[in-house]
C-alpha cells in the first residue's frame, strides 16, 4: 500500500467515526457533509441521464466524479452507497411504474413515477390469502420488465464490494445500503395515493390486517440488505405517510406504530435507521421520542422544521439536512451559504450531518451546490 | 333542517350518511340545486378546518371523494337546474412533469367552490395553457409542479401568455411541493398557494375582484 492510498484510507476512516460519532450526538470537529444528488450529479458531470440510469458502473463513477469536482476536501459521504441501476431500485421502493429517460421519456429527462391505480382494491384480499412474497411475485411483472429487475440485482450482489472499494479510495463514505419502509408506503404506492387515501377511511380495519402481514417482511428486508452489505444503516423512507398529509386518527394507527416496530427491530439488530422523511413532519415530532435513542438519522428535505426538530428530538436523534431544493435550483449562491451557515448555528455542532434536502435536484445550479461545499468549509469547523 | 344535517355529514367525511341523506332529500322533492349547495357549505367547512390544521391533506382526498358521489348521484337531476359559475379557471401540471395528485385536489376543492374548472391534466405545453384561456375566456390560471424542474415550464408558459397579449386579463398562481415566494417571483406568476385552500381563497378572490384587478 503506498503513502497515498494509506492516506485516503485514514481519510475514510477519520471520516467514517466522524458521521458515526454525529448519529451518537457525540461532539465532533467538524459538520459531516453528505452527499445528494442522484440526478443532478450526470448533469453536472455532462452526461445524459439515459447513460447514467442504463449502465449501473455510470452511477458509482459518475457521483464519486461529481462529488470529487464539487470538493473532494468537504465530503465526508454520501446518504446511499451508489451502487445499482436507480430504475429498479425505485420501482422495488415504490411498487410503481417508473417513466424512464431514453425510453418513455426523452434520453436528458428526469426519471419520474407513474401514479396509478395497479393494484386493484380486491387484492387486499389476495395478499392476505397468499402472503406478501407470492403477492409481489405476481405483481412486479405490471410495473417492470421482470428479466430487468432481476439482472439490476444480480449485479449489485455481484458488484457491491466493488462499489464499496471504490467509495473507499474517494475517501466518501457512504452512510446506508438498501432500504425498506412501512407497509403504508409500499401499498399507497401500488394502490395510487388518490385511491390508497380513500381506502383508508373506507376499508381501514382490512388494509390493517394486510399491514400487519406484511410487517416483518419489511423488517427482514431491512435487517436482510444490512447484512449483505455490512453497511450497518439502512434507508427507511417515508414520505406519503408525513404528518401534514395524513389525519391523526389515520396516523396514529397505521402509519407511526409501524415505524415504531421497524425501527425499534432493526436497532435490536445493530442497524440504524437512515429515515427519509420527505414532506413536513412538524405536528408528530413529540413522538419521535419513542423511536430507539441515537439509533436512527432524521433526513428531512427541508419541509419539516429543524430548529423545532432539534429542540425536540436534540438528544435523542441525529439530524441529517437540509438545503432545499428550490433554494439550490432557484436561488443564489448567497442564499445557499446563508442557510447553511444558519443551519449549522442553530442545529449543530452535534447531531448534524449537512447535506440537500431530499436530493440536490437535477437543475441545481453549479454554483448553488459549489456555494454549499464552500459554507460548509468556512462554517462547518466546531473546534 | 336536513340539508344542514348534509353539510355537517360532509364536514364530518362521512360518506354513507351524506349518501343517504342526498337520496332522501331527492326522493322528498328537495330542490338538486340546493342539495349541491348544501354540500358545498360542508366543503367550505372541510377547507375551514384544513385551514386550522384541524384537517390535512388525507381528508381533503376524502371530501373529494364524497363531493364527486354526490355529483355522480345528483348530476341527472341538475340539468335542468340554472347554475351560476363563480368564474372560469383553467388549471394544469406543466410540461415535464407527470405528478397529478395535489393539481387533482385542488381542481376537487375548486369545483366545489362552484368555478367552471378546465383541468388540462398533466405535462400540458405552454401552447396549450394558451389554447385554453382563449378558448374558456378564464381569468384565472394554476399551474402545478412537482418537480424543480418546473420552474422552467412556468416561466416558458407565462411568458407565452404574455406574447399572446392574454396577461393583462388573466392573473396567474403557481403551486405544489417544492413551490414557494421564491420561485413565484423567478416564474413571474402573480402569487402562489401553499396548499390546495390558499390556491382556492386566491383564486376566489381574484375572481371576485376581476383578473385584471
Amino acid at each position: 500500500m503506498n503513502a497515498s492510498m494509506n492516506d485516503k484510507k485514514s481519510l475514510y476512516e477519520t471520516r467514517r467515526t466522524r458521521i458515526e460519532k454525529t448519529i451518537a450526538l457525540k461532539p465532533v470537529d467538524r459538520i459531516p457533509t453528505a452527499f445528494m444528488g442522484m440526478a443532478f450529479a450526470p448533469r453536472y458531470m455532462g452526461m445524459s441521464i439515459a447513460d447514467f440510469c442504463e449502465v449501473p458502473e455510470n452511477r458509482t463513477e459518475v457521483t464519486l466524479a461529481a462529488m470529487d469536482k464539487l470538493g473532494a476536501d468537504v465530503w465526508d459521504g454520501i446518504n446511499a452507497l451508489p451502487c445499482g441501476r436507480i430504475v429498479p431500485s425505485l420501482t422495488s421502493a415504490w411498487l410503481s411504474h417508473i417513466a424512464a429517460p431514453g425510453r418513455e421519456l426523452p434520453a436528458d429527462s428526469l426519471w419520474q413515477v407513474q401514479e396509478a391505480e395497479v393494484m386493484k382494491p380486491e387484492e387486499y384480499d389476495v395478499i392476505l390469502e397468499q402472503g406478501w412474497p407470492a403477492f409481489l411475485e405476481q405483481y412486479y411483472p405490471r410495473v417492470i420488465d421482470m428479466d430487468e429487475l432481476k439482472e439490476s440485482r444480480v449485479w449489485v450482489r455481484a458488484n457491491l464490494e466493488h462499489v464499496k472499494q471504490r467509495c473507499r479510495e474517494h475517501g466518501y463514505v457512504p452512510i446506508s445500503f438498501g432500504g425498506t419502509s412501512i407497509p403504508f408506503e409500499y401499498l399507497c404506492g401500488g394502490r395510487s395515493m388518490g385511491r390508497f387515501y380513500i381506502d383508508l377511511y373506507r376499508n381501514k380495519d382490512k388494509v390493517k390486517e394486510v399491514m400487519d402481514l406484511m410487517m416483518p417482511h419489511m423488517i427482514l428486508e431491512g435487517i436482510h440488505t444490512a447484512e449483505v452489505s455490512g453497511i450497518p444503516a439502512v434507508w427507511v423512507g417515508g414520505w406519503r405517510s408525513a404528518s401534514s398529509l395524513i389525519a391523526p386518527k389515520i396516523w396514529d394507527e397505521l402509519v407511526f406504530p409501524y415505524f415504531l416496530e421497524l425501527t425499534h427491530a432493526l436497532a435490536a439488530e445493530g442497524i440504524v435507521s437512515v429515515l427519509h422523511f420527505d414532506q413536513d413532519w412538524n405536528r408528530d415530532l413529540e413522538r419521535f421520542k419513542e423511536l430507539p435513542a441515537k439509533m436512527c438519522l432524521l433526513n428531512t428535505d427541508g419541509m419539516t422544521d429543524l430548529r423545532k426538530t432539534k429542540e425536540i428530538l436534540g438528544d435523542h436523534m441525529a439530524i441529517m439536512g437540509d438545503v432545499p431544493s428550490n433554494l439550490l435550483s432557484s436561488g443564489t449562491p448567497g442564499d445557499v451559504s446563508n442557510y447553511v451557515r444558519d443551519l449549522i448555528r442553530d442545529v449543530g455542532p452535534t447531531g448534524l450531518i449537512l447535506c440537500p434536502g431530499c436530493d440536490a435536484p437535477i437543475n441545481a445550479k453549479p454554483e448553488n451546490m459549489e456555494a454549499m461545499v464552500a459554507a460548509s468549509r468556512e462554517f462547518g469547523r466546531t473546534e | 333542517m336536513m340539508l344542514e344535517q348534509l353539510a355537517q355529514a360532509l364536514a364530518d367525511l362521512e360518506e354513507d350518511e351524506v349518501l343517504e341523506i342526498v337520496r332522501k332529500q331527492l326522493e322528498a322533492g328537495t330542490e338538486p340545486l340546493g342539495i349541491l349547495q348544501a354540500c358545498q357549505q360542508g366543503m367550505t367547512e372541510v377547507g375551514d378546518r384544513f385551514e386550522k390544521k384541524q384537517y390535512f391533506v388525507s381528508d381533503l382526498m376524502m371530501s373529494g371523494e364524497i363531493f364527486k358521489q354526490v355529483g355522480l348521484v345528483l348530476e341527472p337531476h341538475l340539468k335542468s337546474s340554472t347554475r351560476i359559475s363563480g368564474g372560469a379557471v383553467v388549471i394544469g401540471t406543466v410540461q415535464g412533469d407527470i405528478h397529478d395528485i395535489g393539481k387533482d385536489i385542488v381542481v376537487n376543492m375548486l369545483k366545489s367552490a362552484d368555478l367552471d374548472v378546465t383541468d388540462l391534466g398533466v405535462d400540458v405545453p405552454p401552447a396549450q395553457f394558451v389554447d385554453a384561456l382563449r378558448e374558456t375566456n378564464a381569468s384565472v390560471l394554476c399551474m402545478s409542479g412537482l418537480l424543480t424542474l418546473a420552474f422552467d415550464s412556468m416561466k416558458e408558459t407565462i411568458k407565452q401568455v404574455r406574447d399572446a397579449g392574454l396577461r393583462d386579463e388573466v392573473r396567474i398562481m403557481v403551486g405544489g411541493g417544492p413551490v414557494n415566494g421564491l420561485v413565484c417571483e423567478v416564474v413571474g406568476a402573480d402569487d402562489w398557494g401553499a396548499d390546495a385552500q390558499a390556491a382556492v381563497r386566491l383564486a376566489k378572490n381574484w375572481l371576485e375582484v376581476g383578473a385584471g384587478a
